[in-house]
């Protein structure tokens, strides 16, 4: 049985003849059945990344596999096996969601009744149907992107990609949008999920890379990604603006300043410690709010990523 | 309910020829919206371009309408390929839809053939109607022969190959524009299309014996008149270079990937 895992081995995408570097050897794999998030802030090199995996974009370097096919030497087999949700909306303004759905899923290769099937249930399943036969201009940005959703996994291929996914999305659907990709990888696709929603990401991904500057800083499943982080809690002091970090007591382990936000990693046995030092920078009006909790994908991610210029040089 | 895995790559003529229908679609529907006013803007130009020519110049010898009428449905087709469909990509990305269009796992081929039978929807319209007009207003003898299948069919495939050309390698939306607008303006003021060549200085006519818009008003005159073209042949063939030129471009840009 053919192995249909996809695999990046240091994948590397530069521009000005090897200055700049958007991706710098990416070595990763995607199993079928798997959610792996690629997690990382603005600019990260997510969206090049991806991009390579279609065929939009060719690697400087490196290889792309998924199962028997090199998707760098042969971009019209990656874009028959991989489906993509760009970042922007989707060019439908004269299509009426039922119509782009199934134009789509014909485009990929389903048969009419397969795909009119799938699409029908699709609508049900995101709760889109009032807008099944409103044309694509008169929809608003969050049903846009359902439908686009719809559009990329109604016939998915092996692979599909999706870049921010529920952007303009409600609540609500966005609970039935990652039902939706769940049953994606439980019906055995590989899903790609680009985002900065880390907290989202946290509950739908199987694993995640965490990547900045081009770079893999990080990669796991998310509680293996805290695993460093155990038996350790956040302390986020809201400093009142333009305030310099104050000294760190000795019990602070690690912190990340971003603009007012400082975050101290303490362990558990000095929540008590912890909690009278930010009170006392907010008696004497350093602080002005603090909060003790168990840290989140979002600590590992934000001490990963945090940006270095926007940090305060720690106070020594 | 189970999500389609696919079994094996789709390959062969049957792969191409339901890529091709299914792009058509996506390319008629997809301007459904803008379709019906830009086949009525064609009628209107080009009855327009050839009744405001004869206004201008109040008597106009019968050869000159002959030109002017012939070269009239030259520039329809030529604005449509040269044009529109690179304003169409320009606006793709422009609204960063380029990326969607172009992953989706179609031919290249067939995203060009479906464009180029859009082309001829928007454009045959337009010159149907402008050589009504012509035949009504002006008294010229026009000979309409099979010949204006290839030549009109040539003429469609280039210009629509060298606009995909412009479109496809030019990155920015705004120089694809700019570069289409400054071809329309050559087209109509400084390219034997309205009139012989014989009008023109030596060195631009010289010039366009190298540039595809006379030759197309050749070719294209060539069906619809008797006696009037001369070097149809070399017509042909410089189109033909054009028109491979022009493909092969299209096809290393997209492939290039850059």
């Amino acid at each position: 049985m053919t192995d249909w895992t996809f695999r990046a081995v240091d994948v590397t995408k530069s521009y000005d003849d090897g200055k700049t570097f958007a991706n710098d050897r990416i070595t990763l794999h995607v199993e079928p059945g798997e959610v792996y998030g690629l997690l990382g802030p603005n600019g990260a090199g997510k969206t090049t990344l991806v991009k390579q995996v279609i065929g939009l974009l060719k690697p400087s370097s490196g290889t792309m596999n998924l199962g028997p096919h090199d998707l760098v030497d042969d971009p019209d087999a990656a874009r028959q096996l991989c489906s993509y949700l760009p970042q922007a909306q989707m060019p439908i303004n004269s299509f009426k969601t039922h119509e782009a759905i199934a134009i789509t899923g014909m485009i990929r290769g389903g048969t009419a009744a397969a795909v009119a099937a799938r699409r029908d249930a699709l609508i049900e399943a995101l709760d889109i149907g009032e807008w099944r036969d409103t044309l694509g201009a008169k929809l608003s940005g969050g049903v846009k992107r359902l439908v686009g959703f719809a559009m990329v996994t109604v016939w998915p291929g092996r692979v599909v990609i999706l870049d921010e996914p529920t952007n303009d999305v409600d609540p609500l659907r966005r609970r039935l949008l990652w039902e939706q990709v769940r049953r994606l990888g439980d019906e055995g696709v590989a899903v790609f999920l680009v985002t900065h929603n880390v907290l989202e990401a946290e509950k739908s991904v199987d694993r995640l890379a965490i990547i900045d500057r081009g770079r893999i800083l990080a990669e796991g499943t998310p509680s293996s990604l805290k695993q460093v982080d155990r038996g350790r809690l956040r302390l986020h002091v809201m400093l009142a603006p333009h305030t310099p970090t104050p000294e760190l007591p000795p019990f602070v382990e690690d912190h990340t300043r971003v603009r007012s936000n400082l975050i101290a990693v303490i362990s558990e046995a000095e929540a008590v410690h912890g909690i009278g030092w930010a009170q006392e920078l907010m008696g004497i009006g350093i602080a002005e709010e603090y909060a003790l909790a168990a840290t989140t994908l979002e600590d590992v991610y934000v001490r990963l990523t945090g940006d270095v210029a926007a940090r305060e040089p720690a106070s020594s | 309910m189970t999500v389609a895995v696919i079994p094996a790559l789709r390959t062969g003529p049957g792969y191409w020829w339901h890529s091709f229908v299914m792009m058509t679609r996506w390319e008629i529907v997809g301007l459904r919206l803008l379709l019906p006013i830009t086949v009525f803007v064609q009628l209107l130009t080009g009855a327009g371009f050839v009744l405001g020519v004869g206004l201008f110049f109040g008597q106009i010898p019968s050869r000159a309408a002959l030109f002017l009428s012939t070269g009239v449905i030259v520039i329809t087709l030529a604005t449509v390929g040269l044009v529109l469909g690179p304003q169409l990509i320009a606006a793709q990305k422009a609204e960063n839809t380029y990326d969607f269009i172009w992953s989706l796992p179609v031919p290249r081929s067939t995203a060009a053939a479906a464009w180029i039978v859009t082309n001829a929807i928007i454009a045959v319209p337009g010159m149907v109607m402008a050589l009504l007009v012509a035949n009504l207003r002006y008294d010229i003898d026009l000979v309409v022969s099979a010949a204006i299948v290839p030549g009109a069919l040539l003429t469609l495939y280039t210009a629509t190959m060298l606009g995909y050309a412009i479109a496809h390698t030019v990155k920015q939306p705004m120089l694809i524009n700019l570069i289409t607008q400054v071809t329309i303006f050559a087209l109509t003021g400084f390219s034997p299309v309205n009139f012989p060549k014989e009008q023109l200085p030596d060195w631009l006519a010289a010039l366009n014996e190298f540039l595809p818009l006379s030759h197309m008003a050749n070719v294209m005159r060539a069906g619809l008149t008797e006696g009037v073209v001369a070097g149809l042949a070399r017509s042909y063939l410089a189109l033909s270079l054009w028109a491979v030129a022009a493909t092969l471009v299209t096809a290393f840009v997209l492939r290039r990937r850059a």
